[in-house]
């Protein structure tokens, strides 16, 4: 159980750094999209119609380092899935050995086995969620013209908004009650 | 007779030229802490926009349930802690201007105190190392007078913005980089080298 909560821990860093990788990829999509788009704009009358150019380079470039992220943050919740049956997996042994009410005296401080699958299961679909955002996001970063709807992505992709200050709270109260940070 | 009453009057004055010299310092780089933040203040500010501009069920993220609510709060959240640190900072610059103030208004005092008995050649005289007295006070009283208009300019202009007001916060970092005086800077900066060797001499 205290090392389910470290590497709890762990993944959530994990997870962060993917998130400030990915969002350079992805302002970079954002960017170049924004610059064709000038481009086309300009009346250009002498040129031919414009060879594939080093943008669209960069453009497939960027769009590959973002899925890459996205990739890893599959791997990240894969992980923390497992992370829950593992947690699960104990839950059931417990139950085996002292009945469905579990054991009288808490593991640690204070905590029942109950609540650490309510917290486990609780950021592992925040997580879950925010990694279907992210998939979306990586699907139609690149095909959107809108500047607007660039902005609404790119503030998904950095906001988290399935990441509740709730979820850090719960992390660090895991934290806690496995002695992992001082009381 | 004036000859004690100068020397108290240069300490003083030294005094407040060092703290002046410190203060300064914090200043400046209380100030460009705020630069950042005022930049991250400006681009919540465009991404509200954003999301108010467009109807989140007309794009591809329409499946996802509360996105809107939840981006909002998200961006709430962020725009209240960057309010926060700019706050934090406002408080060092009051500490600042009222160290100043303090410092100035005593030397100030000094003087005023003993104005009977000083005689205007003894006040305006200089000499190789050191500015006249007169000189020096004003200089301290410019400064003074700068990071007193300066805090409440910023400080003010803090407390206009309002979360839900999103072109005040969308203009903030354009004000607040308006309100940056140079001269008045490069002034002090100024000041500090004329009194230089009078800080040194003892």
């Amino acid at each position: 159980m205290r090392d389910n909560a470290v590497d709890w821990h762990n993944l959530m860093l994990r997870w962060e750094g993917l998130n400030d990788h990915g969002f350079n990829a992805a302002s970079n999509i954002i960017n170049i999209r924004r610059f064709q788009s000038d481009q086309r704009l300009l009346p250009d009358e002498s040129a031919p119609p414009p060879p594939p150019s080093s943008e669209a380079a960069d453009l497939q470039d960027e769009c590959c380092k973002l899925q890459e992220v996205v990739n890893k943050m599959v791997v990240v919740v894969t992980k923390m899935e497992r992370l829950m049956t593992s947690q699960r997996g104990i839950q059931d042994l417990e139950e085996f050995q002292f009945g469905p009410e579990g054991r009288k005296l808490p593991l640690f401080h204070s905590w029942s086995f109950k609540q650490f699958e309510q917290v486990s299961g609780l950021l592992l679909d925040s997580f879950r969620q925010e990694l279907d955002l992210k998939k979306r996001i990586l699907q139609e970063v690149a095909h959107t013209a809108t500047p607007d709807l660039c902005i609404v992505f790119l503030s998904c992709w950095l906001q988290q908004p399935y990441l509740t200050p709730h979820c850090r709270l719960n992390l660090e109260a895991l934290l806690l009650e496995t002695g992992h940070r001082a009381l | 007779m004036s000859k004690p009453i100068l020397l108290s009057l240069h300490q003083g004055l030294r005094k407040s030229f060092q703290s002046l010299e410190n203060n300064q310092k914090v200043w400046e780089s209380v100030l460009a802490d705020c630069i950042p933040l005022m930049v991250s203040l400006g681009n919540l500010a465009e991404q509200s926009r954003a999301l108010s501009n467009i109807q989140i069920s007309n794009t591809p993220l329409r499946d996802f349930p509360d996105l809107e609510e939840r981006l909002r709060f998200k961006l709430q959240l962020s725009t209240d802690t960057v309010l926060e640190k700019l706050n934090l900072n406002m408080s060092s610059l009051q500490s600042v201007r009222d160290s100043v103030t303090n410092q100035v208004s005593a030397v100030v005092q000094l003087y005023e105190q003993n104005a009977d008995s000083l005689d205007l050649l003894t006040v305006t005289e200089r000499s190789s190392t050191g500015p006249s007295v007169s000189d020096m006070l004003e200089w301290l009283v410019n400064a003074e007078r700068h990071f007193r208009q300066q805090y409440l300019r910023r400080k003010t202009l803090l407390q206009t913005l309002r979360p839900d007001d999103l072109s005040l916060l969308e203009s903030a970092p354009k004000r607040w980089k308006s309100l940056e005086s140079p001269s008045a800077e490069d002034e002090i900066r100024d000041t500090l080298c004329k009194v230089h060797f009078f800080i040194e001499s003892q």
